[in-house]
């Protein structure tokens, strides 16, 4: 086994804040569009709108550390070993199979993530940032020149935005669930450092606790 | 072990919480008036007054609501609907271990008007709470929730009849003020 | 200085309302027509503001036999009182609605309360501001025929009686009729000498009253109103801010703004200052408030585009002690008991719910107001409008959409009714209910004869056909605005069945979803979350088939 600092202590800081944000945004957004009552309508509301700006805020700041660490690369699809992991995910991950992905700092993702993050940051993203700002700025399409635009196309459009992002979140967590232990994607995410399988101990290698 | 000690503890949690969360439903009993505030409240203090055999006297008419616009706010009509019964009274106030059942007196009954525009009707669970207390306090509430029971079953043959303006004090008001129950 | 006269009544008032209330509300105080002598005494108030005292006018010393008396004197001074006052619709009863083109105003409409004015002059004319209005004949140049007092009296002693054509009584009489009470005349000279600005008062003495009693019409306002608390009127809380109505209702040669033919629905002038307020100008919340009245709450000012104020600001109408009349079937009219008499029927708390005179009747306090889309356009059923016996015939169509930026949602008392038709003309009848003639229908219950007077009056001959058509009629709701703290709140109206169940064309989060996004959405998740169970509970049995 070999330990490498995968996770900078900047991305740590914006993954878990992100995590919070956006499960405090799903509590308060479907309680909005009326799926359950929890805190209220109105204090869902107001906090649903002080958690957009402050995950705008940290996004702001995250892309910004993106492209200045280049970091952006990690999210470029590849389809290298991406039948590997499919494979490892339907049979291996029961067999006690082989990682198929071996993680380094230039490549921290394996071709799955990297085509799972990338349609959260293309599509999800700002599909449900688009239609939230329009959503909030209500009062200001006319202005805007947008006078044509109906709030039941904005309201359906960030509905369907957060059914994506709760499908996401669910296989997400679970996945986190799936590294060479149980914890040991979640102790990364925490601590920085993820424990790599060297290629000689691969046989040995564990799954499960 | 382990599993079974912690299957316990989720098993009482849950009925705690199962109380916690119903207990309050469980204390009232609410139900909805076909009439009006009003026409509801004075059909209850006319079925109060037909069981004054068992000791029932109007003792009371209060609507919280006049307080509420005093102080420059508003509320939807609420009516508290006031009676007692000596019969029932006597042997709580006797007795020091029940001397403390006083604060239920008089007997309430509510009638208020909700967002849909209906009436409703609110009463204690005389039943329940009598049992809280021992087999003396529960037989004399089982007969106050019999008779509560027929405060709030209405006859709509019958035409309104008119609200009675009673002052808190009745039942054996004294010179002073103040209401006998 | 009125604050001084009142402070006594009102310490009064307070008392009894601070104490925990034991007693029902007593209904507030019976229509001024119907005050006994024994009402409470009023002290006479001069106007402290005023640089005129008109008891030190000569042309008020002296005794006066009338009411156009009185007048006279005015019009002294006042040399273009009564012009103004001709053109106007408290006059003519008349107003023709420039989109709709109908000819409308009091003389012309028939509603669903005592429905029609032709032929019952002399009864209804008691709220016209003018005297001698008995019938076809009375001179709308007359000068002398406007009445100055009902408005501008301060005493509280001038009342105009039904049946008087307008007058007030000037001999001591029973009032109501045969009911034991009797009125003074009120002293003409006195009330002469303490005219002054309109009040409550005075605007209620008919306002309040519409519709044949107190609280009857509108359900906003009533009697209530004329020492009103906050709880019932923010603007007019007597201890507060104590807005009489011309405090918006801002008048200009006597033409008093604001009207219930052609309201204003949405107000986007934003707030005038007095230099920038036209004669006239409508007296809407937001030519005081402006446009974005919430000031730290940003969300709130979003919905002025589609709200009117008065929709969370106004939530419940009838606040007050009194309750309003929201049906009257005219159907069940005429029932009389053995002896051939007029019956009342009155339910729990003493209100009259049947009468031989007029039918049934229901009411409601704190009333829950119907909600629609209103652009100031209000198109009426008139008289001669065909009518379908087995339809509900809307009195009044409130106009406006979803997708016409000058509608807004507005509260209303949707105001529903039985009442007579001619149903071989197929039209809505006018019947002669008030006067002391045999044809009148209150006293004889005849609809023929009522009905064939009725309709003459309006150049029509009645087909004999009596039939009943169910009606409904709104009334915008704009008073008795509440204390902030009782607006409505967001999940009033953003969730299932809230206020706005019935608005269609617009999406509002909390009401509104899709059902297939929803069902798709939700059962995605649901299987992606089965999905990782069972590979989790795979993961967990290989695990463990692997251990043994």
């Amino acid at each position: 086994m070999e330990r490498i600092y995968v996770f900078k202590r900047f991305e740590r800081f914006w993954h878990w804040a992100q995590a919070l944000l956006i499960i405090g945004m799903m509590i308060t957004g479907f309680e909005v569009h009326g799926s359950y009552s929890l805190l209220g309508f109105e204090r869902a509301v107001d906090w649903h709108a002080t958690m957009a700006w402050a995950l705008i805020t940290l996004w702001v700041f995250a892309i910004f550390w993106h492209f200045t660490t280049g970091e952006w690369r990690q999210y470029i699809p590849t389809t290298d070993k991406m039948v590997a992991m499919v494979r490892y995910y339907l049979t291996g991950i029961f067999t006690d199979a082989p990682h198929p992905f071996r993680q380094t700092t230039l490549r921290k993702h394996n071709p799955l993530q990297r085509i799972a993050y990338l349609f959260v940051k293309l599509v999800i993203n700002p599909l449900l940032w688009i239609s939230g700002l329009l959503y909030l700025f209500y009062a200001s399409w006319a202005g805007w020149g947008l006078g044509w635009l109906q709030l039941e196309w904005v309201a359906l459009a960030h509905t369907a935005g957060a059914f994506l992002m709760l499908i996401f979140f669910i296989v997400h967590v679970y996945l986190a669930t799936a590294g060479h232990t149980p914890t040991a994607h979640i102790k990364a995410m925490v601590t920085g450092w993820e424990e790599v399988e060297g290629e000689s101990e691969q046989q040995h290698a564990a799954t499960g606790a | 072990m382990i599993k079974l000690l912690s299957g316990m503890v989720l098993g009482i949690v849950l009925t705690g919480v199962l109380a916690w969360t119903q207990a309050g439903a469980m204390m009232f009993n609410e139900y909805e008036s076909p009439f009006d505030v009003e026409e509801t409240a004075a059909r209850i203090q006319a079925n109060m007054q037909a069981l004054e055999s068992n000791g029932w006297k109007l003792s009371g008419i209060r609507d919280p609501g006049r307080a509420v616009a005093a102080s420059g706010g508003n509320v939807l009509p609420v009516l508290l609907v006031e009676a007692c019964s000596t019969d029932y009274s006597k042997p709580l106030l006797k007795d020091d271990e029940t001397r403390i059942l006083s604060i239920l007196m008089p007997c309430t009954v509510t009638v208020y008007k909700k967002q849909d525009g209906k009436t409703y009707i609110g009463t204690m669970n005389a039943g329940l709470m009598g049992q809280l207390f021992g087999p003396k306090v529960a037989g004399i509430m089982s007969k106050v929730a019999a008779d509560q029971a027929k405060f709030v079953t209405f006859d709509p043959k019958k035409p309104a009849p008119p609200l009675i303006k009673v002052k808190p004090g009745g039942g054996g008001a004294g010179g002073n003020d103040i209401g006998g129950c | 200085m009125n604050t001084l006269i009142h402070s006594g009544w009102r310490a009064a008032c307070l008392a009894l309302c601070l104490v925990a209330a034991p007693v029902l509300a007593e209904e507030a105080a019976p229509p001024a027509a119907q005050k006994s002598a024994s009402a409470p005494q009023e002290v006479v108030a001069k106007t402290g503001s005023s640089t005129a005292d008109h008891g030190k006018f000569e042309e008020l010393q002296r005794e006066f036999a009338s009411g156009p008396e009185v007048t006279a004197a005015c019009l002294e001074c006042h040399t273009e009182a009564a012009k103004q006052i001709h053109t106007t619709k408290h006059w003519t009863w008349e107003y023709q609605n420039p989109v709709t083109g109908q000819k409308l105003g009091k003389k012309n409409v028939i509603n669903n309360f005592c429905t029609a004015v032709s032929s019952n002059q002399g009864f209804c004319s008691a709220c016209h501001i003018g005297y001698g209005w008995k019938d076809d004949n009375f001179d709308f140049a007359a000068e002398d025929a406007v009445d100055c007092l009902v408005c501008h009296d301060t005493t509280g002693k001038y009342k105009k009686i039904p049946g008087l054509a307008g007058h007030p009584t000037y001999k001591v009489m029973e009032w109501p009729p045969k009911s034991g009470k009797f009125i003074d005349p009120p002293d003409l000279q006195k009330v002469a000498q303490n005219v002054g600005p309109t009040s409550r008062r005075t605007c209620g003495t008919c306002h309040f009253y519409g519709g044949g009693g107190n609280a009857v019409k509108h359900g906003d306002l009533d009697s209530s109103l004329n020492q009103p608390m906050r709880y019932l009127d923010v603007h007019m809380d007597a201890k507060g801010p104590n807005f009489t109505c011309s405090t918006c209702h801002v008048s200009d040669a006597h033409e008093v703004s604001g009207s219930r033919y052609s309201p204003t629905a949405a107000d986007t002038e934003g707030a005038r200052l007095p230099g920038q307020r036209k004669p006239g100008s409508a007296p809407t919340c937001r030519g005081c408030h402006g446009d974005a009245p919430h000031p730290t709450d940003a969300k709130l000012n979003d919905h002025t585009d589609k709200l009117a104020c008065q929709t969370c600001h106004i939530p419940e109408f009838a606040r007050g002690p009194l309750h309003t009349k929201m049906s009257w079937d005219w159907s069940t009219a005429g029932r009389l008991d053995e002896n051939g008499q007029r019956i009342k029927v009155k339910n729990s708390a003493g209100r009259v719910i049947y009468d031989s005179n007029k039918g049934d009747f229901t009411y409601d306090r704190y009333a829950i107001p119907d909600y629609l889309w209103f652009n100031g356009n209000i198109e009426y059923t008139l008289f001669g409008d065909p009518v379908d016996p087995d339809e509900v015939l809307e009195i009044n169509r409130f106009l406006g959409g979803p997708d016409d930026s000058g509608s807004r949602i507005w509260p209303v008392k949707t105001f529903t009714g039985k009442q007579p038709i001619d149903a071989g003309l197929g039209t809505l009848a006018v019947a002669h209910t008030a006067g002391k003639d045999d044809a009148a229908y209150w006293g004889n219950y005849d609809w023929e004869k009522s009905l064939t007077v009725g309709m003459a009056s309006v150049g029509a001959e009645y087909s004999g056909e009596l039939g009943f058509v169910s009606t409904t009629m709104r009334w915008p709701i704009t008073h008795m605005v509440a204390p902030k703290d009782d607006a409505l709140r967001c999940k009033d109206c953003h969730r299932d069945n809230g206020r706005l169940a019935g608005i269609d064309g617009i999406y509002m989060p909390g009401r509104d979803r899709s059902v297939l996004l929803d069902t798709g959405g939700g059962l995605l998740a649901l299987l992606a979350l089965a999905g990782v169970l069972v590979h989790g509970g795979g993961r967990i049995v290989a695990h463990r088939l692997r251990r043994k």
